[in-house]
Order: structure tokens, then C-alpha cells, then sequence
């Protein structure tokens, strides 16, 4: 032992509760799931033993053993193994069993006793492993080990102390002579001495509990299964909508008051049109959609945390499979409904590169929260709010709906393509853990959407707000004769002129035009910027003023416009973010450029055909 | 040989225990084979098959192996010969 605080890893199988334990330790705040691969991202974190001498702690990826299947698996070999570049050898080990699934988590413990380190073992989730009628004998269980075993319920900060003690003690008896390298076990041998050993331990066992049984025969149902499913998806889009609606119309009109507020008491001048046509405007158009964003993210979170996520990768499988995917991609696909950035990054998780690649070139395709803006805007000018036929179903709502369903198409389309020509590689395979059922934690979903909330209000705050300044600019200058549009005759007026030739075949005018441009740093700047462009129009119309972006777009565009514009949205690659981190997880320049190639034709060809298709139908 | 066919795992009826006879290694990668002795299904021990994730195909198969339920392709599942659980 040195003088300097001492570092200790978590190491666990997945499932096993590490995050939980983690977070109870360190009182760190970060996302807990209920999936395997999760824990992508070194997490680090501070605690002190009882006296309070400080400590270091690391959260590792879980893994099955020392041989990893994935990316992130290789990670904890190399840290517990002192090869990790920039991360020293953690100076002892906890490792993080879950007591009700001994005999398998036990293979893994064995494999990280052989290396000698000064280890603990915690003996997770005994109060579930109880509700499963499960008792262990944690003192016979380090008798075997010949380590110390301390019984500890992460999510009630049960055992932290009892724990902590242990790890000290292990530390201190240690001799730093001792540490060996891993020995070259043959792994049947290993897992019959871990069964062997769990079967010791196991004082009484009554039947895994029937009810999540009856659950799962539901829910894992190929057709029963899969209309659960589409339906829960299905309300979660119409609850995007329906519950979404009042605290939206509270936030606009409270926009509008410091607005007008602003516009009655100071002085027209150039700080005043910064503020009120640029800032307010543009990020107050932006903002408005963070209640949706916000429900959105609500359902994924809780679809995590109770377990339901496998369970939906297990029903997709099969016709991810068809495409050349796996189940495994649902996941990072799903996270991308909310934002492709978390989800190319969750794909580390998929073993097979080419499977890989293939889902991190489709996650744009997923409807991000990004586009909600868009949509959102673009939906309730054009799409009457009405309910379809007789049904509760609202229009809206369905449009919306299918929306995402188009992307999902032609994610699935692209895919298919992409595996037969530049993606080609045998059938990825799908292997997984199923974690079992859990109430999500109110503390966890609410940390996680608070989080989710920051991180969109910081984007409105930075890229959204200067895009909007620097598009305010553009837009005000040079200032226009008297008589003549101050859009039309600006700088970034002109450059939408140019654009438009380009773009006026399938159906884009002059305000769309110049909404694409800024676009290209984040999708909902489109409407931020249109926001901006129109209040210059406005100018001190204190009428056209108070009439919101979506009157004002209705009184403007055509159907058939307003159809293909969302056409667009559907595909085009338009962020900044997502282009910077598939250049990262790629390693290189060549597949984020066929990406963002591939998305802008298909986007141009959708709108093309939407636009063509409506003005045939008398739409234009 | 069609008995010894109906005998594999992906072809095992849902619900009923069985016991892994045999398990065809060179069938399946070595990532795949490690991955499968890591969720504890090896020779002599008792699986569940429970779930099939689709109407249309044999994909993929939900099991149980002691505590833990896991997911596996139908493909790994027909290189595992199963015999009636004791």
C-alpha cells in the first residue's frame, strides 16, 4: 500500500446491481438500467471508510468474465489487469455478485480471486433473492472464497459501512507481493466449481416465483407480445401530444409576455430586436417543446428501469434479424428516439463490427427529440385536431406516429441494403441476459429526467442561441430600402435564394430555405430560425405579433409544403452532434460522410415524392 | 437421424425441462461458445425453453438455465442436443 488514497474497482457480471451499489456508495448521480451494456463510460466516484480516510471508486462495465465479448468488456479486463492506458491498477476489487443467480455470477468472482488482488465480495439483492425464497449462508459462502462476503442491498444503502470495513481490512492484511496474473483456468472446470461452490452456500430454495413467470408468457408472446408492444409505443406518442399540450400553451404565452414586456419598455434599438426577434423568438420557439421532450424521455426511462427494454429487444429480434441485425440494436435504436448521440454510443455494447456499423449508420433514422420541435410546429398548423372517424385516436397524434413509423421503414430498408453491399458479414447473433421485472425507482426516473431537461436546455442555451444570434444577423443586415422585404433583401435572405433553386422543385419556398442552413448545427434550430425571421417580418406589428409561428406558416404555405418539409425531417442528417460522434466511434472521416450522403438524398427523394404526390392530389 | 433431430434444443417443445446432452462447439464461434458456457449452458445441465420471439421463425429462443433467463439464436440452439430431464 502507498500513501496515496486508494482506488478500488466494482466488477460484476451484468445485472448484478453495480450502478445501485455504486451509486450508494459514492451518492454519485447517473443512470441506472436495467439492460446488459449499460455502463459504457468510466464512472468514478469518492467515498471514505468509517474514520474518513478518502477513497476512490470505478463503476466497470459488466462482463461475464476476463475474455470480452465487446468493447466495453474489454475495458474492465484491462483496468483490473493494470493495462487500461491512463488508469492505474485498482488496488482492491468489490465484487458484485447477485445473490439470487450464485452459481452464475460465481464463475466470474472466481476468475478475479485468481488474480490475487485484495478483494471483497458483495452478495447483492438479498432482499430480492429472498422474495424468491432463496436464504445463503454469506459466512460458509467467504469460507469457500477465502475472502470476506458482506450481504448488501445497494438500492436501500444496505451493508455500505459493513462493506467499506471489509475493503479496508483486505487492504491492510494484503501483501503487495502477492498480486498474480490471471491463470489460464479452462472455463467448464471453472463454472462446475462455482455451481459447486453456490450449491454449498444455498441453505433452502423454494421455485423461481411464478407470477413474473405468468408476466413474461404475456409479454414475450409472439403476437400478444409484439400488439403490447406497438400499443405502449403507440400511447406514448399520443401521450406526447395529449399530456403535453397545457404546460406548452403556458410556457408560449409566457414567452409572448416578457416579449411584448420587453417590446413596451425599452427603446427601439438594436439590443432590443437582438433580444426580442433573436433570443426570445428563436430559443423561446425552441423551448416551448420541452414538456414533450420531456414525457418522451419519461417513457423510455421507466421502459429501462423495470426490465421491460430486453424484453422488447427479444420480440425485435426476429425481424431485425431479417435485415441482418439483432435484438441487440433495439436498444441503442430505442435510445435514439430520444438522441442519436447516447444511442451510437450504446451500440458498443453489439459484439459483431459489421452489425455494429450498420446500427450506428441507421440510428439517425430514429425519430430523435430533436425533431419533435419541427414536427411539433409543422403538425398543429397543418394537421386539423380532430379525431379519426369516431375513435379517441387523434389525428395528430397519428400523423406524428407515422412519422416515426417512417423512419423505422427506412432504417429497416437501409439496413437490409447496407448489410448486403458495404456492411456484408454472416448473421450477427443475439445472446443476452434477460433481467428480471422491478418497480423503477421515483428517485432514479426523476434524477434521469432531470438530467434529460438540463442537457436540452443547455443546447437551447448555447447552439440554438447563437446559431439564432448569428441568423439574426444575417438576416438584419444589410438593412433593407424602404418598401422592400428585410428577409428577402438580407444576407442570409440571399443565400436562401440561391438555396431555394435547389430546393423549389420538391415543394421547399424561400422560408424553408433559410431555416435549412443554420439546421445543419442542430435540427430544431429550423425552427428557431423561422421563428427569428418571421418576428423581423413582424417588425412592431404588434398583430402579427401576437399571432404564434404555426399561424403564421398556415397563412403562407401549402399543405403539400408542409407535407414534404416533415418528408424531409424524417431523414435528413441534419446535427452537428451526431455526424462528431460517428466520426469518434468509427474512427475516421469515411463512414460519417457516406451517412450524412446517404441520408440528404433519401431526404430529398422523400420530400420530392411527398410534395409531387400531394400536388397530384390537389394539395398545392 | 430424425430422432436424433427432434432431439435438439430448437426444436424442443416450450415449457418442458430438459437436460444439455451434448453441446456441437465447432458449430458456433469461439466468442459465441464462451459466451454460452458464461450463461452456465454446458453439458449436464437443466434448461427451460420458454419463449420463441416470433411466429415466423425459430428466433429467438428465451430459456431458463438455473435462476437466470437468457436469449440465444435458434442457430446455437440447433448445435445443443437435449435428452428428457431426469
Amino acid at each position: 500500500m502507498t500513501g496515496a488514497i486508494p482506488s478500488i474497482a466494482l466488477v460484476g457480471n451484468p445485472n448484478a446491481g453495480k450502478s445501485s451499489l455504486f451509486n450508494a456508495l459514492t451518492g454519485a448521480r447517473q443512470k441506472i438500467a436495467n439492460y446488459p451494456g449499460v455502463t459504457v463510460e468510466r464512472k468514478a466516484g469518492h467515498a471514505s471508510f468509517a474514520d474518513g480516510r478518502p477513497l476512490s471508486l470505478i463503476d466497470l462495465p459488466g462482463t461475464y468474465s476476463l475474455t470480452p465479448a465487446s468493447l466495453d468488456e474489454a475495458v474492465t479486463r484491462d483496468v483490473v489487469l493494470g493495462k487500461q492506458d491512463g488508469e492505474k491498477r485498482p488496488d482492491a476489487l468489490i465484487v458484485v455478485l447477485d445473490a439470487a443467480n450464485l452459481d452464475n455470477h460465481l464463475s466470474f468472482a472466481l476468475e478475479l480471486l485468481a488474480l490475487n488482488l485484495p478483494t471483497v465480495v458483495a452478495l447483492n439483492m438479498v432482499d430480492l433473492a429472498a422474495r424468491d425464497g432463496l436464504t445463503l449462508d454469506a459466512e460458509r459462502l467467504s469460507k469457500e472464497l477465502g475472502v470476506p462476503v458482506v450481504p448488501t442491498v445497494a438500492v436501500r444503502k444496505r451493508g455500505m459501512a459493513e462493506l467499506l470495513a471489509a475493503v479496508d481490512g483486505a487492504i491492510r492484511s494484503h501483501g503487495a507481493d502477492e498480486i498474480a496474473a490471471p491463470a489460464e483456468a479452462n472455463d467448464a472446470s471453472l463454472h462446475q466449481r462455482a455451481r459447486t461452490i453456490a450449491r454449498a452456500a444455498i441453505l433452502s430454495e423454494t421455485p423461481v416465483r411464478r407470477w413474473t413467470q405468468r408476466v413474461d408468457n404475456v409479454v414475450l408472446h409472439p403476437v400478444a407480445g409484439m400488439i403490447i408492444l406497438l400499443a405502449l409505443m403507440f400511447v406514448m406518442f399520443q401521450a406526447v401530444y395529449a399530456a403535453a399540450e397545457a404546460p406548452a400553451d403556458f410556457l408560449e404565452g409566457g414567452i409572448g409576455i416578457v416579449q411584448q414586456w420587453v417590446v413596451a419598455t425599452f427603446p427601439d434599438n438594436f439590443l432590443r430586436g437582438l433580444v426580442v426577434e433573436g433570443l426570445l423568438a428563436g430559443v423561446g420557439a425552441v423551448v416551448v417543446f420541452l414538456p414533450q421532450i420531456l414525457i418522451l424521455f419519461l417513457f423510455i426511462l421507466l421502459l429501462e428501469a423495470s426490465g421491460y427494454m430486453t424484453r422488447a429487444a427479444f420480440l425485435m429480434d426476429g425481424l431485425m434479424g431479417k435485415v441482418g441485425l439483432s435484438g441487440r440494436g433495439f436498444i441503442p435504436l430505442l435510445s435514439s428516439f430520444a438522441c442519436a448521440v447516447p444511442g451510437i454510443m450504446a451500440t458498443r455494447a453489439i459484439p459483431d463490427e459489421k452489425d455494429r456499423l450498420t446500427t450506428i449508420l441507421i440510428a439517425p433514422l430514429m425519430t430523435c427529440s430533436a425533431r419533435l420541435p419541427v414536427y411539433a410546429l409543422i403538425i398543429a398548423a397543418f394537421i386539423p385536431d380532430t379525431n379519426v372517424g369516431g375513435t379517441p385516436v387523434g389525428l395528430q397524434g397519428l400523423v406524428l406516429f407515422g412519422l416515426y413509423l417512417s423512419g423505422i421503414v427506412g432504417a429497416l430498408v437501409v439496413a437490409y441494403v447496407l448489410r448486403r453491399t458495404v456492411a456484408k458479414g454472416a448473421g450477427a447473433g443475439f445472446m443476452m441476459e434477460m433481467p428480471r421485472y422491478q418497480m423503477p425507482r421515483l428517485r432514479d426516473i426523476a434524477i434521469g429526467l432531470w438530467q434529460r431537461a438540463w442537457i436540452f436546455l443547455r443546447r437551447a442555451g448555447t447552439i440554438i442561441a447563437m446559431t439564432t444570434v448569428i441568423l439574426w444577423l444575417l438576416l438584419t443586415f444589410p438593412q433593407a430600402p424602404e418598401g422592400e422585404s428585410q428577409v428577402e433583401y438580407s444576407v442570409a435572405g440571399r443565400i436562401a435564394s440561391g438555396l431555394e433553386v435547389v430546393v423549389a422543385p420538391i415543394g421547399f419556398n424561400h422560408d424553408i430555405a433559410l431555416a435549412l442552413i443554420p439546421a445543419m448545427a442542430a435540427r430544431e434550430v429550423a425552427v428557431s430560425a423561422m421563428a427569428t425571421a418571421n418576428a423581423i417580418d413582424a417588425g412592431d406589428d404588434e398583430e402579427a405579433m401576437a399571432q404564434s409561428l404555426g399561424e403564421r406558416l398556415q397563412g403562407k404555405w401549402s399543405l403539400a409544403t408542409a407535407l414534404a418539409f416533415l418528408a424531409w425531417f424524417v431523414f435528413a442528417p441534419q446535427c452537428i452532434s451526431t455526424i462528431a460522434i460517428t466520426r469518434r466511434e468509427t474512427n475516421g472521416w469515411k463512414w460519417p460522410m457516406f451517412m450524412v450522403g446517404y441520408l440528404f438524398l433519401l431526404a430529398y427523394a422523400a420530400a420530392g415524392i411527398t410534395y409531387w404526390t400531394a400536388v397530384a392530389f390537389g394539395l398545392g | 437421424m430424425t430422432a436424433l433431430l427432434e432431439n435438439l434444443l430448437d426444436r424442443a417443445p416450450l415449457g418442458v425441462m430438459v437436460r444439455i446432452a451434448r453441446i456441437d462447439w465447432t458449430a458456433m464461434s469461439e466468442d459465441e461458445g464462451r459466451r454460452l458456457r458464461e450463461f452456465g449452458l454446458m453439458e449436464g445441465c437443466e434448461v427451460t425453453p420458454l419463449h420463441r420471439g416470433s411466429i415466423f421463425s425459430r428466433d429467438p429462443l428465451a430459456l431458463t438455465v438455473g435462476r437466470m433467463k437468457v436469449i440465444i439464436r435458434a442457430r446455437q440452439a440447433a448445435a445443443i442436443t437435449v435428452e428428457p430431464a431426469a
